[in-house]
């Protein structure tokens, strides 16, 4: 299918308002298979005005006698409105952009066909396979193997080609661990806590059914997690669906590790929200903070009600519970909840931002979400096709991520000096986790980004995010490395609304973005007397 | 994890001074330290009269004291609002029978004493009359503390030097000695800058019509279009609405000092209703067709009995325990924030009247030194950068409150029991709420950081110094409290680089207008949550986290010399135990391991 066939104009003459501080744009508007292009002609003086129509979340339309009025609310929330002359061109227009933002072909999707200056194919590719962490894994303990049984991608689908395993248990026993865990998740290595001797492994749901099926390979490896472990150490298995839901998931197939089949694990639940509830909270909280009308005296009791805070302080203290079990309690944990996807994921990387310090250098933590959510198979695809603002009923989509992001923005706040990433990272992974030229982000699985070709035909988020030009706005002017875990308050009075992201496109032109130029000024005329390294270097993780 | 265990103190160690007895030598106590619910601990009660201020203090031993800094208890008797007797003899139950004294500063303490003897009496004695000097005619703290500062904090403001500053007098604007021995009025400072066309004997006339005599004088004056900020109190209109010609030619004057207004800008810092309300009792505001040539506006921020209440129920919600299931909802009913923003926008309003609205600017509530206080101070720290400075801030809140005759002794009740005095209210702290809501806007806006707003609440209440001490200027120096007390400012410009901001950029004539929208403003955690461990060490002020973590780091590095040290000497000794890196951030999540 030609994009040309779904493009009924394409060339109007328009006006772009642009939120209240950005004054409005006129010019020709073009509309081309990936984009709208505003030219604000020729003796203008301001730029192309672009926008990547896999952006656009939603779109209303509304005409007057000789002009028609399209808004467009995209995913990263930002909300335009574009005035067009003509009610035929305009209507058209619109309609257009309603089909070529939704086309569901991944192929066909613009990082195929983005080739931007000074980057080449396949640069950052091959900056954080498994392998590399197994590297560093393999440097502090022998008890673990990379192991190559989903090469080719047949014992689970979700999985990259190599995870890290016990070196105790061979490839047929995973083999048949996988098939005893649903969608052949079955526990692989997430992150070893060199000081205690502990590990961080996920895994998703046992397939105990009603009838208690066990599955010997299943506890063998389990067993040899905690023989790989310090001497003594117990294991927990933080179970993130209440109780009552993992017992209901049995009638489907599902369930728990009984408790007589795993010796030395105990099992936790800490119920986190997830799916259209939490899709749902997101949705709310939107709408909280793009209603300018409504009373703002309410304001605080409406933000309650969308329980977002709520969701993070449960995200947040779970990953602590995690965090806790290994450094004080020397223990190994397991996290999954059913598909082990979503909220295991949300733990699993939290928890290691809290305890790794190098998780939380820039190098590592693009590392930590390249492994942990990307390679890990969150699936990206499904769950972020639409942001908030979309009409249609949400069908997978779940805003897990977001909260993940939101999470480590908390930790930032908390300790402003401990992370080399500031806001302007998590804010570019938002944004490209919706909607992005890069092929980072594309797909569900490393399954169907092999099949997809994603590596060899697209770029790289990484190469473009560590380009110098970018690091001003994506670095923490204040970074100092800081060795010890870092442990957040996760009382709601010590967590915030991020406004940075929420109310990104609504508050007034805010000083932070001054203040934060500020303080570069300082951090690098302070370095500059000391004649000390330029701050820009593309630092990757001492291993 | 918060310890709840149980300490036993073995052998007290107590260094009593000749002033109190020996009661406390020997009385060992349980004590409940309730804050958060922690935990039973034995410990000693103790009161001690240090260099620094009297306060009363919990002597644990130091093991204990290293567990967590928050079991220390440090309360300044300056900062007990009220002490009770719970329980009689005749109570059961454990730590039903003893003292509970409710602070200043957003704490209550119980105390559960045993009931052997007649300890609890002694105490009760000995703490209600060092708490409140007042009512058992000794002095307050302040004038027996012989602290010695490097600076002298006295010499920050001088009256003369800052309206220089501001470019005063100039052809419009004059000083005055009017008021010298405060027979003008009583509550305004010796020094007042007034138009230049106005007589004495004018203002002597338009004083008779103002409340308190508290007649329009100049504040601040925008160096480039000439417009200033002027305060007052109410005039004395009354049910039968009187007017006065003098009062009304004085304003005129005032707009006349710059010939491009029209109109002067009146802004009643009272709801409409409240300024209508009291006219009964004699006051009022002006009316349209009294005042020709002004414009009146009313700003809706409550009175003090209002903001008292609401203080009271944000402690209500923080304390002992913070309100978990519903604590934003929770807050919302407070108002707190409600009326932060109000105070703010009214600021707000002031600021751009004067800077981009080019008009002069009259403020006014009812007595002028509440509501005024905060409007203009506020507005001039959004105006004027050299107030955002240390020494700056030190001066504006010299001269827009202690000078004006903010009634500290009557809002705060320095040494005075009288703990349910209707006259109390959190103004000042509302006002330096807005100035941290402010900073953290505007991050490198201001050259203090949060310590020195913590520092100088804290001092509000502890009468270590005399810099809020009294009502008044004129009470203030029958006191001679410069002579005889010491300074705030000398403790704070004495080690300045502790209350600095690292971010601080020096910005000549930048209008400060912050977003004073509820979503853009928040409760200050740091203050009034402080005194919970779950929240208190988890957001350090960034220079101290530095700090912290280059001590860690520091230890580290000596940890490894020992090891290598020791790996290098042929005899291998022990190997040293010293534990892995500890970390200073505690976790407060709950764990059932």
């Amino acid at each position: 299918m030609e994009f040309s066939d779904l493009i009924r104009t394409r060339r109007a003459q328009a006006k772009l308002l642009r939120g209240p501080e950005a004054p409005p744009l006129r010019g020709t508007l073009c509309l081309t298979g990936h984009h709208l292009l505003l030219s604000p002609g020729p003796q203008a003086t301001s730029e192309l005005w672009l926008l990547l129509l896999r952006s656009v979340d939603s779109i209303e339309k509304r005409v007057a006698s000789d002009s028609g009025t399209i808004t467009l609310r995209c995913k990263d929330l930002r909300v335009l409105q574009l005035e067009i002359e003509g009610v035929e061109a305009s209507l058209d227009i619109a309609r257009s952009i309603e089909a070529l933002s939704s086309l569901e072909s991944v192929i066909t999707s613009f990082p195929f066909f983005y080739r931007p200056k000074g980057l080449r194919l396949g640069d950052a590719w091959h900056f954080h396979p498994p392998e590399r962490y197994y590297k560093r894994v393999a440097r502090e303990t022998n008890a673990w193997r990379l192991s190559e049984v989903n090469e080719d991608f047949s014992v689970c689908p979700s999985y990259p080609r190599a995870v890290i395993v016990p070196r105790s248990v061979d490839d047929g026993a995973l083999a048949r661990s996988a098939r005893f865990r649903q969608g052949g998740r079955f526990p692989v290595l997430s992150y070893h806590h060199a000081p205690s001797g502990t590990v961080l492994v996920r895994s998703s749901q046992p397939l105990t059914g009603p009838q208690k099926r066990r599955c010997a390979e299943d506890e063998e490896l389990l067993r040899a997690v905690l023989a790989g472990a310090r001497p003594g150490a117990r294991g927990f298995i933080v179970d993130t669906r209440s109780s009552q839901a993992a017992k209901q998931a049995r009638m489907t197939g599902g369930g728990t590790e009984a408790k007589a089949a795993y010796p030395g694990w105990k099992r936790l639940h800490r119920p986190l929200e997830r799916g259209q509830p939490l899709q749902e909270s997101f949705v709310r909280l939107v709408e909280a903070c793009g209603d300018l009308q409504q009373s703002t005296d309410s304001w605080l009791r409406r933000l309650e009600g969308c329980c977002w805070l709520a969701h993070v302080k449960e995200a947040l203290s779970t990953a602590c519970l995690a965090a806790q079990g290994m450094e004080r309690e020397g223990a190994c944990i397991l996290v999954h909840g059913a598909e082990g996807t979503d909220s295991t994921l949300l733990v699993t990387s939290l928890a290691q931002l809290i305890l790794d310090p190098l998780s939380r250098t820039m190098a590592g933590f693009q590392e930590l979400v390249e492994r942990e959510w990307i390679q890990a198979g969150h699936p990206f695809q499904l769950r972020c096709a639409h942001s908030a603002f979309s009409h249609a009923r949400p069908k997978h989509e779940a805003p897990t991520f977001l909260l993940f992001l939101d999470c480590v923005w908390q930790l930032g706040r908390q300790f402003p000096l401990s992370l080399e990433f500031g806001e302007g990272l998590l804010l570019a992974l938002f944004e490209h986790a919706y909607a992005s030229p890069f092929g980072t982000f594309l797909c569900n699985s490393e399954r169907e980004r092999c099949l997809c070709e994603v590596r060899t035909r697209t770029h790289s988020l990484w190469s473009g995010l560590n380009q110098p030009k970018e690091q001003r706005k994506l670095r923490n002017p204040l970074y100092a490395p800081n060795p010890l875990a870092i442990w957040p308050s996760v009382e709601l009075q010590s967590l915030r609304l991020w406004q940075g992201l929420f109310l990104r496109w609504i508050r007034p032109p805010e000083p932070s973005e001054v203040a934060w130029e500020k303080v570069w000024q300082i951090v690098t005329d302070k370095e500059k007397t000391k004649l000390s390294q330029p701050t820009v270097s593309a630092s990757e993780p001492q291993l | 994890m918060q310890k709840s265990e149980e300490v036993n103190l073995v052998n007290p160690v107590f260094t009593g001074t000749p002033e109190f007895p020996e009661w406390l030598l020997h009385q060992l106590l349980n004590i409940i330290h309730t804050p958060w619910r922690m935990s039973l601990l034995r410990g000693l009660l103790g009161m001690e009269l240090i260099e620094t201020s009297v306060r009363l203090f919990l002597d644990f031993q130091e093991k204990l004291a290293s567990l967590d800094s928050a079991l220390i208890l440090d309360v300044p008797l300056g900062v007990i609002s009220r002490i009770e007797k719970m329980g009689g003899a005749t109570s059961r139950g454990e730590n039903s029978y003893g003292l509970d004294i409710t602070c200043k500063d957003m704490r209550n303490l119980r105390f559960a004493l045993k009931q052997e003897g007649h300890s609890r009496r002694d105490m009760f004695d000995i703490l209600t009359r060092y708490a409140f000097p007042l009512a058992h005619s000794l002095p307050i703290f302040a004038f027996l503390n012989e602290e010695k500062f490097n600076v002298d904090g006295w010499t920050v403001y001088n009256p003369v030097e800052e309206y220089r500053r501001q470019g005063l007098p100039n052809h419009h604007w004059r000083i005055t000695f009017i008021n010298k021995c405060y027979e003008l009025c009583d509550t305004y400072p010796a020094l007042l800058v007034v138009p230049y066309r106005a007589s004495d004997d004018d203002l002597r006339r338009v004083a008779t019509f103002r409340s308190r005599n508290r007649i329009p004088v100049l504040s601040w004056i925008h160096p480039e279009n000439k417009t200033v900020i002027v305060r007052c109190s109410q005039p004395l209109v009354g049910m039968s609405g009187k007017r006065n010609k003098d009062d009304e030619k004085y304003l005129d004057v005032i707009r006349e000092t710059n010939r491009q207004i029209s109109k002067l800008t009146i802004y009643d810092a009272r709801p409409n209703v409240n300024a209508v309300a009291n006219k009964a009792t004699g006051g009022g505001y002006e009316s349209d067709d009294a005042y020709h040539n002004a414009e009146l506006f009313f700003l809706d921020i409550h009175n003090i009995h209002v903001m008292r209440e609401s203080l009271k129920k944000v402690k209500d919600i923080v304390y002992p325990n913070v309100e978990e299931s519903h604590w934003l909802s929770s807050l919302e009913s407070t108002h707190w924030l409600e009326h932060i923003k109000l105070v703010l926008t009214g600021a707000i309003q002031v600021a751009d009247k004067v800077s981009s609205g080019k008009s002069s600017v009259l403020v006014h509530c009812s007595d002028g030194w509440d509501r005024t206080a905060q409007l203009t101070s506020l507005a001039m720290l959004m105006l004027d950068s050299f107030y955002r400075s240390i020494e700056g801030f030190e001066i504006l809140v010299q001269k827009e409150w202690i000078s004006f005759g903010h009634k500290f002794a009557s809002r705060i009740g320095h040494g005075d029991k009288n703990h349910a005095d209707a006259d109390r209210s959190p103004i000042f702290l509302q006002f330096i709420d807005c100035v941290w809501q402010m900073s953290k806007q505007f991050p490198t806006a201001f050259e203090f950081n949060e310590r020195f707003l913590i520092t100088i609440l804290d001092h509000l209440y502890s009468c270590r110094f005399g810099t809020f001490l009294y009502n008044c200027e004129s009470a203030r120096e029958r006191q001679k409290v410069t002579e005889r007390t010491v300074s705030l400012w000398s403790l704070i410009n004495s080690n300045k680089d502790k209350f600095k901001n690292p971010f601080y950029t020096k910005e000549i004539n930048r209008v400060l207008y912050p977003v004073a929208s509820m979503r853009h403003l928040e409760l200050w955690v740091n203050y009034y949550i402080r005194w919970n461990p779950r929240i208190k060490q988890q957001q350090p002020n960034p220079v101290e986290q530095r700090y912290v973590e280059l001590l860690a780091l520091r230890d580290e590095y000596i940890q490894r010399l020992e090891e290598l040290q020791l790996a290098g000497s042929a005899k291998l000794a022990e190997p040293s135990t010293s534990p892995a890196s500890p970390s200073p951030m505690m976790p407060h999540v709950h764990t059932h391991f």
